[in-house]
């Protein structure tokens, strides 16, 4: 029958076609699990699986004697993904609903802006759909804690957009002092000073975490799979905070009376070569001071009549002449072909000794000698140069040292007078530092020590790597000519002709050094600004010096008093009056070495106390709630770990706490920290449960 | 069996009812495996609804509930209402376009009382009865070309007005019933015909429309060339050729291109391209992708009940509703697939052994309607996560997510199980 035949043909196809295309699909699901399997799987693994960077806490860099000059404190960037679905979700009601309550949330924490200029950045980003807006930079953890509690934040970061950046914000307890030098860590900018020096020390190794998604989309550590990061060394520095700190006094008070344009002063010791002090002060525009550049390691500049040294090394080692001879000073001007040669300070001396003549610094006089001896050979006085490495650099450990300029005659601008000009400090550029390290090899017998700031990088408090002094030159002269140097440098203060023979009246110890005024140029103003730069630098006790000291201040335009004898000695002078009266040679205390007993430990972390029980073994027991800071007390068996309270909105209380615990915690909730001491925390300016006032200082004392 | 002798099991078909039972449980265990988290209580979710496996276990006994109900009807309830339901069938489409909800781009939603369904899926069960009583109709000479035009005209009004909620994947599950109208009779030619314009449009998609003018041209000549013998005779095939030809070039260089730029949405586009692979959209293949992971990744014998990473961590979207097959291809992996799609031919079979032994033509019809319903969802659904088919959001019959869904292919069934047992009787 032909319609049956058409029937069953037709229910044969429906039935084939079913099958057909179930088998299809099948084959698919065949090339797709087993033929491409392996592919498909990787794809798997890499989307549930990522590797996290744990970034590495960056290391503090302490005062020789264990003060923390500066440390790392966690804060965080906030910022908000306005294209997050959940923000997006019901034509975004969502954010549009809440934005209103963000904006005065954010308004009330920050106080920076009005809730409605909050709304208006808000709605901008939204309407950008702007993916990484910046909500607010470097908040601390205590604001971060609460800011996760706002309106549509609170949705949680898979929904409302958060996105909160840890990063780490360097502190210096002590501020201004030796700022400069210890320097500046930012990111994207350039770094300078012993955070640029030692960065590779100081930062640390990143580590690396896998991380596997979970239910919900978020991620979690896999176990064994970690490289933990190495947090950053800490570095240990030769700066003494009480010498820094009368350092930067006696140069402030100079240089803000005399409002000289910079200064800058270093102490070093002697028989090492350690920078114990760097102070460096420019005059801001409001006429302040600032530690703004570093003065006395970063510019190489005409450094005048305290070059003279180079010279008398140079004529008394080729044996050229001897002290007492004489040389005619012509009142003070003498030409050199075109150019006059004038003495800093008019006087009426014809004849004097050469001893005389370098202790009352005339220009005519020394220059003349220079001339005399060496104008037919230069080099031979430039291989002197070249001997006391004043054409080099020290090699401090401080980056951005600046490279002297010395001319010779194959310099192009290489002129008749350029020798006796540079014999007397002119033509020739220098940083202070590289004086200093001369006049403190005459100091320390001769021997030139490389100056240096770094004495050890620590990990953990102990020493991975420790930095001794280092010899320059063993010997930069006969031991005769360094009894005749050293009797020059105390003649400049010492006789009466010397130029800083009243600076040291009534000085309890015998000081020696070398003034020195410079006319400065001042690019294309030349040198018609009377712009003096004054100098001083020597060193002290004269018969057994312990330290010796630069003092550089670069005068204002026309100053009335501008010699280095009236401007920069007084500075020394008053370093070393307090230096002498703080016993000189007393050493200072290396750490704390007072004993804790057994179960003592300071207030901290909860965490990371509990970490070094673990680890040392100590019986501890743990609080009843667990709070992030700790308050110990020991027990003859065990440490108590109870709760210290950190109540919002109050001035926590630091006591018993060490210094970086209690800096996190105060500087977290806004105040200026101001620190004195080392140890423990035992007193603080503003009595804790006080309410806090964003940016108000606190003092506290540690011992 | 004492069951089978009760009055509401009396002629039951057995089998379907446990095929049924077994892919509603497949459905709860796969929803379960995506929406668990591990240390959660089960009972207290259970207890509270508050996961959409919990939803779906209820849903599961709303529809127990129906299904009896249904067994409990009168056969002939179906027979005598089938009009008048399709009627008010396109009435509620209708009220969608005015009183819809949108939900997730679709305004294909009623909302009554905190209530939300989609009447675009149980318009499919109006249709198919509706259908089934024209073809049934004893005036209905279905050899007749007025009658099929009827015919068709009865399954794809409603599939028009649901283009317009935004739903064209569920309108396009009414082009299914071109297959019972096959089995009653619809000639040949018209699948042909159709079949031949799906693959002009792929080819239109995939081919430069210059070059596929010039093929189409060159088989054009070739057939007259082929029959150039009696040509003088034959001035009507001449005729048909050249007429089939010009439609053909036509709708390839300007029907396609017009509809995929003012007909098809953007998004309906890039899908379309994705799927076949001309456009390699991030955005848009991130679904088919996450998708396809998930499968690959499960293997021969997949992962294990509740072990596969990429469904449970919310890879891959819409998993407990539109890519529940993904759960069933990683955990359980190649061998799972293949006893699921098992299960669903051995239900498909069943239902048209059932439609071939019965006397009325309505049942048959109807049963034909059904086996094609869940062909075409379970066809297009899995095709769509195994890259086969662009992402059109149609459910997994019996396990997706969804009230909707479960309880019309329940009531599909069930009417169908509720006929077969009257099979004796002749229905119109």
């Amino acid at each position: 029958m032909e319609v049956k035949k058409d029937i069953l043909w037709r229910v044969y196809l429906c039935f084939l076609g079913m099958m057909a295309f179930g088998l299809f699909i099948l084959s698919r699901v065949f090339i797709i699990q087993d033929i491409q399997g392996k592919y498909w799987k990787s794809m798997a693994d890499s989307l549930h699986t990522r590797y996290v960077t744990i970034e590495a806490g960056r290391g503090n860099i302490y005062s020789d004697n264990g003060s923390m000059l500066c440390t790392s404190i966690p804060f965080f960037n906030i910022r908000m993904d306005m294209g997050e679905d959940g923000l997006r979700e019901k034509d975004g009601r969502v954010f549009l609903d809440q934005v209103d309550s963000l904006s005065d949330c954010l308004a009330a924490m920050f106080m920076d802006k009005s809730a409605g200029q909050y709304k208006k950045e808000l709605m901008g980003a939204w309407n950008r759909g702007d993916r990484y807006f910046l909500v607010k930079r470097e908040i601390p953890f205590a604001e971060f804690q609460k800011l996760k509690e706002f309106p549509l934040f609170r949705l949680g970061p898979d929904q409302g957009g958060l996105i909160a950046e840890p990063v780490e914000k360097r502190i210096n307890p002590f501020r201004l002092l030796a700022n400069r030098t210890i320097g500046l860590w930012r990111e994207n900018a350039q770094n300078v000073g012993l955070e640029a020096t030692y960065n590779k020390d100081l930062s640390g190794v990143t580590g690396r975490r896998l991380m596997r998604r979970i239910a919900g989309g978020t991620f979690i550590p896999v176990d064994g799979y970690q490289i933990d990061p190495e947090n950053g060394k800490d570095i240990v520095t030769n700066l003494d905070v009480n010498i820094q700190d009368i350092a930067e006094n006696a140069l402030y008070q100079m240089v803000s009376s005399n409002e000289a344009q910079h200064g800058t002063c270093i102490v070093m010791e002697v028989k090492t070569g350690k920078i114990r002090a760097i102070a460096n002060l420019g005059r801001q525009p409001d006429g302040s001071y600032a530690e703004d550049y570093n003065y006395g390691v970063g510019v190489s500049a005409e450094p005048g009549s305290v070059f003279k040294l180079a010279l008398m090394i140079s004529l008394l080692q080729d044996k050229l002449v001897s002290l007492q001879d004489t040389v005619y000073i012509a009142n003070g001007s003498w030409k050199f072909g075109k150019r006059t040669m004038y003495d800093a300070e008019s006087h009426n001396h014809g004849m004097v000794t050469i001893k005389q003549a370098f202790e009352m610094s005339s220009n005519v006089g020394m220059s003349k000698l220079a001339y005399r001896y060496y104008d037919r050979d230069p080099y031979k006085y430039l291989h002197h140069i070249h001997l006391l490495r004043l054409d080099t650099l020290t090699g401090v450990d401080l980056a951005g040292e600046a490279w002297p300029v010395v001319k010779s005659p194959k310099s192009r601008t290489w002129s008749a007078t350029s020798l006796p000009w540079m014999s007397v400090g002119y033509e020739v550029q220098v940083t202070p530092l590289q004086i200093l390290t001369l006049y403190n090899a005459v100091a320390n017998g001769g021997t030139m020590m490389r100056p240096y700031l770094v004495s050890a990088v620590t990990s953990y408090g102990k020493p991975v790597q420790e930095f001794e002094p280092r010899v320059l030159i063993p010997r930069i002269c006969s031991d005769t000519v360094l009894a005749e140097l050293r009797g020059l440098l105390e003649g400049v203060v010492k006789d009466p002709v010397g130029t800083a023979n009243k600076v040291f009246t009534g000085a309890p110890y015998q000081a020696a050094g070398k003034t020195g005024t410079a006319l400065v140029a001042n690019g294309s103003h030349g040198y018609g600004e009377k712009i003096y730069q004054a100098t001083f630098v020597g060193y002290f006790p004269a018969d057994d010096p312990v330290y010796s000291c630069i003092v550089v201040i670069k005068n204002k335009p026309h100053a009335a008093k501008y010699y280095g004898a009236s401007v920069a000695a007084p500075v020394f002078r008053q370093v070393a009056d307090r230096l002498y009266a703080l016993g000189m040679q007393q050493a200072p205390v290396q750490g704390n070495f007072r004993m804790d007993s057994a179960l003592e430990s300071k207030s901290g972390s909860l965490s990371r106390e509990e970490l070094v029980l673990n680890r040392l073994g100590i019986p501890y027991s743990a609080p009843a709630f667990p709070a992030p800071w700790t308050n110990p007390s020991p027990s003859p068996t065990r440490v108590v770990l109870g709760p210290k309270a950190t109540p919002a909105g109050m001035v926590p209380n630091v006591a018993g706490m060490g210094l970086k615990d209690a800096l996190q915690l105060l500087e977290q909730d806004g105040l200026e920290v101001e620190v004195a001491g080392t140890g423990k925390v035992i007193a603080q300016s503003i009595p804790p449960g006080d309410p806090i006032a964003k940016g108000s200082h606190i003092r506290i004392n540690l011992d | 069996m004492n069951r089978k002798n009760t009055t509401l099991a009396r002629g039951i078909d057995w089998p379907v009812v446990y095929l049924f039972i077994a892919l509603t449980l497949v459905g709860v265990l796969s929803i379960f495996a995506v929406e668990h988290r591990e240390g959660e209580s089960v009972i207290n979710t259970l207890f509270h609804f508050s996961k959409t496996y919990a939803q779906q276990v209820k849903w599961l006994g709303i529809c127990a509930i129906l299904a009896i109900i249904i067994l409990q009807v009168d056969s002939k309830l179906f027979t005598a209402t089938a009009n008048l339901l399709y009627v008010a069938g396109i009435g509620l489409l209708l009220l969608v376009l005015v009183a819809g909800k949108d939900i997730k781009g679709s305004h294909s939603w009623l909302v009554i009382g905190g209530f939300q369904f989609q009447p675009a899926e149980l318009c499919k069960l109006f249709t198919d009865l509706a259908l089934a009583k024209y073809l049934s109709g004893l005036e209905t000479n279905f050899r007749r070309l007025k009658s099929q035009i009827i015919a068709i005209a009865i399954a794809l009004i409603p599939a028009f007005i649901t283009i317009f909620q935004n739903e064209t994947g569920l309108a396009l599950v009414y082009f299914c019933f071109f297959i019972p109208m096959y089995r009653e009779g619809l000639p040949g030619e018209v699948l042909v015909v159709a079949f031949s314009l799906v693959i002009l449009v792929i080819s239109a998609l995939l081919v430069n429309k210059d070059l596929l003018f010039i093929i189409l041209s060159a088989i054009a000549l070739l057939v007259l060339y082929l029959s150039r013998r009696g040509m003088a005779r034959r001035r009507v095939r001449i005729i048909l050729v050249v007429l089939i030809w010009g439609f053909c070039s036509s709708f390839v260089m300007f029907a396609v291109p017009f509809a995929f730029k003012h007909v098809l949405r953007p998004y309906q586009v890039t899908r379309i391209n994705v799927m076949l692979g001309k456009e390699i959209n991030p955005q848009a293949g991130y679904n088919v992708m996450q998708s396809k992971i998930a499968i690959g990744s499960g293997g021969f014998l997949g992962k294990g009940y509740l072990k596969g990473t990429q469904t449970r961590f919310d890879f891959v979207p819409e998993q407990s509703t539109d890519f529940i097959f993904c759960t069933i291809g990683e955990e359980f992996g190649f061998f799972g697939s293949l006893v699921l799609l098992g299960i669903y031919i051995a239900l498909l079979m069943r239902i048209i052994l059932i439609a071939e032994r019965q006397r009325s033509v309505f049942t048959r019809v109807y049963a034909y309607g059904v086996a094609s319903i869940i062909f075409f969802h379970m066809a297009i659904n899995i095709g769509m996560e195994v890259g086969l088919a662009p992402v059109i959001g149609i459910p997994l019959p019996l396990i997706s997510y969804g009230g909707s869904s479960l309880m019309t292919f329940t009531a599909l069934t069930f009417i169908l199980l509720r006929l077969d047992a009257d099979r004796q009787m002749v229905l119109r």
